[in-house]
């Protein structure tokens, strides 16, 4: 097993604003009983974000704050759904969602315990998408595959619209778990620059 | 009227006019958990006598799965000859601007109204 590797647009970490960090223990009860948290979670990022914008009451203002609102909500959204979904619940490893403001950019990243079955299978789809230069066409492509039963995984299609539709840079940090050694610790972050998502600097 | 509700979401299915209308936040869990809805939207490819008509205008979230759903949906109706689709949806919801593109790409005759 490699130690570590990163992959994408994953710089090492610089002084943030602001920041602010989730942690949920490892899954107690079935996913499918607290699936509502991702939402309540996600939702709670895309307002509290709000407070650091600009004020201000006009039409521009406004639009800036619910853009970047929803695109920070959409992103935790799929992040810790994907966190969630893939997370090793063999061992006490806690979920993370972590969030940063800096001057012109949000980070949202959300971290999780793997296997190394699910460890590959998320290289190889990484690889993939780095390599894809097209992604709007990779989105496409995909989901006339899930429509036709070639890939029952819509997972990645969350990934694909984070990086098309919302604009933002994905980086990967895969490290092996300091007490499971067995296992390894994936982090998934977006990097939103706040020009390209509202068309202005905040 | 048929009515499919959850916590925090309603989609309603107006057989005579062939329009369904959603409202809220769709966050489910995957196509399973979305199977009744996009029954639901087939439904209406039977025999339509008129354009289809998604009344997405008070949908104010939609996770990746929910637009997988969506994407099943047009591609069945892109696959069936004689049908018209159309989706209302609006400016003021960033997901509808930002992701519906994707689906106008496997249906270029969608007709995405966005007011």
């Amino acid at each position: 097993m490699t130690p570590e590797q990163t992959f994408g647009h994953y710089s090492g970490a610089e002084k943030p604003c602001e920041y602010l960090t989730m942690v949920f223990s490892p899954l107690s009860v079935p996913l499918r009983s607290r699936w509502r948290n991702n939402g309540l979670s996600a939702d709670f990022l895309g307002d509290y974000v709000t407070t650091f914008l600009p004020a201000g009451n006009g039409t521009a203002a406004a639009y800036i704050q619910t853009e970047i609102r929803h695109a920070v909500t959409y992103i935790a959204n799929e992040l810790l759904e994907n966190a969630m979904k893939y997370h090793e619940h063999t061992a006490d490893i806690p979920i993370g969602l972590h969030l940063e403001l800096c001057a012109d950019h949000i980070t949202v990243s959300a971290t999780n315990g793997v296997g190394p079955n699910q460890a590959e299978r998320y290289r190889t789809f990484i690889e993939n998408i780095l390599n894809e230069g097209d992604v709007s066409q990779r989105i496409v492509q995909q989901l006339e595959d899930t429509a036709a039963g070639k890939d029952s995984s819509s997972s990645c299609l969350g990934l694909l619209t984070i990086m098309n539709d919302y604009g933002a840079e994905l980086g990967w940090h895969f490290e092996q778990h300091a007490t499971f050694q067995e296992l390894m610790t994936v982090t998934t972050r977006a990097v939103l620059r706040l020009k390209m998502l509202t068309g202005v600097a905040a | 009227m048929k009515t499919i509700g959850g916590e925090n979401f309603e989609v309603r299915l107006d057989e005579d006019n062939f329009t369904v209308f959603f409202k809220g936040a769709l966050r489910l869990s995957g196509m399973e958990d979305y199977a009744p809805i996009l029954d639901m939207l087939k439904s209406t490819l039977a025999n339509p006598e008129a354009p289809i008509v998604l009344d997405l205008r008070e949908l104010d979230f939609l996770n990746s799965s929910g637009i997988t759903m969506f994407s099943r949906f047009v591609i069945e109706a892109r696959d069936r000859s004689g049908v018209t689709l159309q989706f209302l949806a609006t400016e003021a919801v960033p997901w509808q601007h930002r992701s519906l593109k994707n689906l106008q790409r496997l249906m270029p005759s969608l007709q995405i109204c966005l007011s």
